[in-house]
């Protein structure tokens, strides 16, 4: 007789409170395929854990922000922010489609340059840029936009030394948010931002040519784009007036939220993530309105980041073990830690169960595999039963978590794109020999010293 | 009604179970049921444990650590008690 094919037994508590009408629905419709491959095969092949990126779908991404922005304010650029996710392969991606290059440190620019990027299409952005990285930029005709007095300073002995006078942006901040974003560029509202304008035009060294705000990541309520948007007419028609300062562009930063629910969200980002028709439906028109006939608008930059690569890339995790915790809760560890997936520090990630596991979820704590007590990538997910070996996939992870991952215990993992049915590793997985190749022992170290050793 | 239970419990055939102590209500799945069934009709961990391997097509070692956690698991819901 032919046996039946066994699930793990389980028995779940009906409580109130721990799902509700606003939870997403739990993770019990099996997605055993990824991008068209099978997630078994694609770790047979690559490991475990797994970074997939669909290619198509980051193009998507990209064109339907350029779209949603170019449509309602023509002269739109949208500049790629680097610091997201600075893998070659999706910043090259991004630049095909015709997106430029955001940097905000002298080790992006050099990337982006490296990748064959002119330096007319690359915006310098950062609080910390070194003189030599300022002469290279400005050299090369880069776009840079001006954190603070230090740095102004820096630039008009730069202006001196280049013989003419250089072309610059200003960075402003605005009340906005709660807490509000100060720390980047010069506050409008206690007058820093016209100080700043003022002390530069008459310094005659440097011109300024754009204004930059960004105000904040994640940002999902989109009347606080509306309120820097219209911060940002007002500003220009003052320094207009008092300076003459004449705009060639002005750059709203990035900040649109992507598919992802942050951990203290009531709602799912489903419910509450705008569309990207929504932010430019608020930005474009009052930007518009601006101090400026019809032909004579300043360009339009955007410098989106998680909502361009968030998305299109997945994780493949693995199930290593599980556990009862005191209290009674199942404990699941996987084979991916925080320092490959830092933005759980934000996200409540969906944690998708690739085998058939029936349909009975239970409130389960996911731990990731580091030997660290804080390494927690899900406090709690309704997940069903699921065996050491079956795999897991998160999507949604292509933001962050790779550009600030970090080595400790393991070698990270591979990283391989899906383009049109076939794949292709845009980054190998980590070996020994690379997490070492900066090391050196000094022989001495090495040589005997201690009579403990006999 | 089995001695291993702490209170009296029913379950309806679809895997809903009602503990009459508490008024607290669970589901249980399909493996859960019949592991369920076996321990009020009085059998043993070891019986249990056959049932399934001739039942699944399951190894014992699988078959044992999910016995164990489910018997942690009901033993923390207090439906009981060793
Ligand atoms: C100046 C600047 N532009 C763009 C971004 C991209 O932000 P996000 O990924 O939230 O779109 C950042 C990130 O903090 C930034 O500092």
């Amino acid at each position: 007789m032919e046996k039946k094919s066994y699930v793990k037994p389980t028995i779940v508590r009906h409580s109130i409170g721990v799902m509700n009408k606003y939870g997403r629905p739990p993770a019990t419709v099996p997605m055993s395929r990824l991008a068209g491959f099978s997630v078994k095969e694609l770790v047979g092949q690559y490991g475990s854990p797994l970074y997939v990126l669909e290619v198509d779908q980051l193009r998507q991404q990209y064109r339907n922000l350029f779209r949603a922005f170019s449509t309602r304010y023509p002269a739109t650029r949208v500049a790629y922010s680097y610091k997201t996710n600075y893998l070659k392969a999706i910043c090259s991606i991004l630049h095909s489609e015709g997106a430029w290059a955001e940097v905000v440190s002298g080790f992006e620019y050099d990337i982006a340059r490296n990748l064959e990027m002119p330096g007319d299409k690359i915006i310098f952005n950062g609080p910390y840029k070194t003189r030599e990285e300022l002469t290279r930029a400005f050299t090369e005709g880069a776009m840079v936009n001006l954190d603070n007095y230090d740095e102004i300073q820096v630039c008009e002995g730069l202006a001196d030394d280049l013989g003419k006078k250089l072309p610059v942006g200003v960075r402003v901040n605005m009340d906005l948010n709660n807490p509000p974003w100060h720390k980047f560029g010069f506050n409008i509202e206690a007058g820093h931002a016209y100080e700043a304008v003022k002390r530069i035009q008459t310094g005659g060294k440097l011109d300024v040519r754009g204004l930059h705000i960004h105000v904040g990541t994640y940002v999902d309520d989109v009347n606080i784009y509306a309120a820097a948007a219209r911060g940002l007419v007002s500003f220009y028609t003052y320094i207009k007036e008092q300076l003459g300062v004449k705009l060639e562009y002005w750059d709203m930063g990035g900040g649109y939220a992507s598919h992802n629910t942050l951990n203290w969200a009531w709602q799912s980002a489903e419910y509450t993530c705008p569309t990207v028709d929504q932010y430019a439906e608020v930005i474009c028109p009052i930007l518009l309105n601006g101090p400026f006939g019809s032909g004579d608008a300043p360009k339009l930059f955007i410098e989106p980041g998680r909502a361009l690569v968030d998305e299109p890339i997945s994780m493949i995790t693995t199930v290593v073990a599980q556990k009862r915790l005191p209290g009674g809760k199942r404990g699941v560890i996987v084979d991916a830690g925080m320092n490959v997936l830092s933005s759980v520090q934000w996200y409540n990630y969906n944690f998708q169960t690739v085998q058939d596991s029936g349909v009975t979820v239970e409130d389960t704590i996911l731990y990731g595999g580091l030997c660290m007590n804080i390494d927690v990538l899900r406090q709690s997910a309704a997940l069903p039963p699921v065996r050491r070996g079956e795999h897991l996939v998160i999507p949604h992870v292509g933001a962050y978590n790779l550009s600030q991952s970090w080595q400790f215990i393991y070698l990270r993992p591979a990283v391989i794109a899906v383009d049109d049915g076939k794949i292709h590793v845009i980054k190998a997985r980590e070996t020994r020999d690379y997490v070492q190749q900066m090391e050196q022992v000094p022989e001495d170290f090495q040589t005997y010293r201690s009579e403990s050793r006999k | 009604m089995s001695e291993i239970f702490s209170s009296e419990l029913t379950m309806s055939k679809n895997g809903f179970l009602f503990d009459h102590g508490s008024g607290l209500t669970y589901t249980l799945n399909t493996t859960g049921q019949l592991i369920f069934n076996l321990l009020e009709s009085g059998k043993k961990s070891t019986q249990i444990l056959e049932k399934l391997m001739t039942e699944f097509d399951v190894t014992e070692d699988t078959a044992r650590k999910d016995l164990d956690d489910f018997y942690r698991q009901l033993k923390e819901l207090g439906l009981i008690d060793q």
